[in-house]
């Protein structure tokens, strides 16, 4: 192929390549912003109700307007315990612009009984809720423990982060951006 | 078979991934380093130095930037958790590095680009591969037969679209004779990765968009296609006069 031969080549490729740029626009928006609740970044959170340690209901999708940092944990998981510290400490400083922390326990695969010594030696003031069935796991897609869900006022997944223990800094900067 | 692979390198397993693709292609390029004039050696600390800097850079600006939640914990900068990270920080860290090490080691520009090429394909494959694994670079709703079940829809599975992209791009450059002129190989990489970029970004459903619905990653991909076109073709006339 010679220079000439070359650069028409080039030339259809780039207006091929805008037309193609054109024709393919979403314009209906992002396809993720469909509101469609799964357990992703830029989806809606999936809804659950259920009961806390101390007998409450509580339903996530009640809490819109609020900033929530769902927490999926148990007591036997190291990284678990290694965070809980961290996350009552932002807990304590962010609550009064609207931040909660749901720290929902994997129940089913965890000790009863475990519980509510595990909540008091850390000092837990937020709500700890207790998954008995197995409904919120499959739910959120769990693979790993711990596992955390960063989610806006409007109820859409921001952030996700698998696995632990988050650094007290990495929960600070997740938190600022979910109460924007 | 996507499910067991997804449960095998489920989060943050699929950084593993991305390890591996970075050995195997490092592997390679070492295997091709001598044609085009690079020392095997020089490689492979260039490699280690752009990678120190793109870890410790990535992480440095992302605390530069997020300064006030660093101040209460300042600890946390060691933590060892991968989300406290600037990726872009971390990129430009690694390429200012990369270009010192080549200046102080006087390695040619393009004849090191061309040798680091198969590497760069390679952890290609492999962040295509983290992608899937991850959920993440998802496709848009499709009633196509090869839809995948993803985050409660059926979607163009655009991780492998894109996974095929990249090995047909790996094996094109592979067996493809090599009598062209020094950064004629990369360049071929960049041109066909940004190809692939502009035709596949349009199956993916988690673009992020400008003016009416273009998608930010095409325009990216265009420009990258019309700036290697025209370095192609001044190396090509550089060539000639010479």
């Amino acid at each position: 192929m010679n220079s000439t031969q070359r650069r028409i080549t080039y030339s259809l490729i780039l207006l091929l390549g805008l037309a193609w740029t054109y024709i393919s626009a979403d314009k209906t928006g992002s396809s993720t912003a469909g509101q469609i609740p799964a357990p992703q970044r830029g989806f809606l959170a999936p809804d659950f109700e259920l009961k806390t340690l101390r007998g409450e209901t509580l339903k996530l999708s009640n809490l819109r307007g609020q900033a929530v940092l769902l927490n999926l944990w148990a007591t036997w998981c190291p990284p678990c315990r290694a965070e809980m510290p961290a996350i009552e400490k932002v807990y304590k400083d962010y609550k009064d612009q609207g931040f909660v922390v749901l720290a929902v326990n994997m129940t089913y695969q965890d000790t009863f009984a475990n519980i509510a010594p595990f909540v008091d030696e850390y000092g837990l003031t937020f709500p700890i809720l207790l998954d008995e069935t197995g409904m919120v796991g499959p739910l959120y897609q769990l693979r790993s423990l711990p596992s955390s869900f960063f989610i806006d006022r409007d109820g859409i997944i921001r952030e996700v982060v698998i696995g632990g223990p988050m650094a007290e800094a990495l929960l600070r900067t997740r938190v600022e951006e979910i109460l924007k | 078979m996507i499910e067991t692979f997804r449960s095998l390198f489920a989060p943050p397993r699929h950084f593993i991934l991305l390890i591996a693709a970075l050995w195997v292609g490092l592997s390679l390029a070492e295997k091709r380093s001598e044609r085009h004039g690079a020392c095997k050696e020089q490689l492979n600390n260039l490699t280690f130095y752009a990678l120190i800097a793109y870890v410790a850079g990535g992480r440095l600006l992302f605390a530069l930037s997020n300064l006030s939640a660093f101040e209460q914990s300042p600890l946390s900068i060691f933590s060892p958790n991968p989300d406290l990270f600037d990726p872009s920080g971390g990129l430009v860290a690694a390429l200012l590095t990369a270009l010192i090490y080549g200046q102080r080691q006087k390695l040619q520009f393009w004849g090191t680009l061309d040798a680091l090429t198969p590497l760069f394909a390679i952890l290609a494959i492999g962040l295509h591969l983290a992608h899937l694994a991850a959920g993440t670079a998802f496709g848009s709703p499709t009633t196509l037969p090869w839809g995948i079940d993803l985050w409660n829809a059926t979607r163009h599975p655009a991780q492998l679209y894109e996974l095929l992209a990249s090995l047909l791009i790996l094996g094109w450059l592979w067996f493809r004779k090599s009598d062209s002129p020094p950064g004629l190989l990369f360049l071929t990489f960049a041109a066909l990765t940004a190809g692939a970029r502009l035709l596949l970004e349009a199956f993916r459903g988690d673009s992020t968009l400008v003016f009416g619905g273009l998608r930010v990653a095409q325009i990216a991909a265009w420009l990258t296609l019309a700036v290697v076109f025209f370095v192609s073709e001044t190396i090509r006339q550089q060539r000639k006069e010479n």
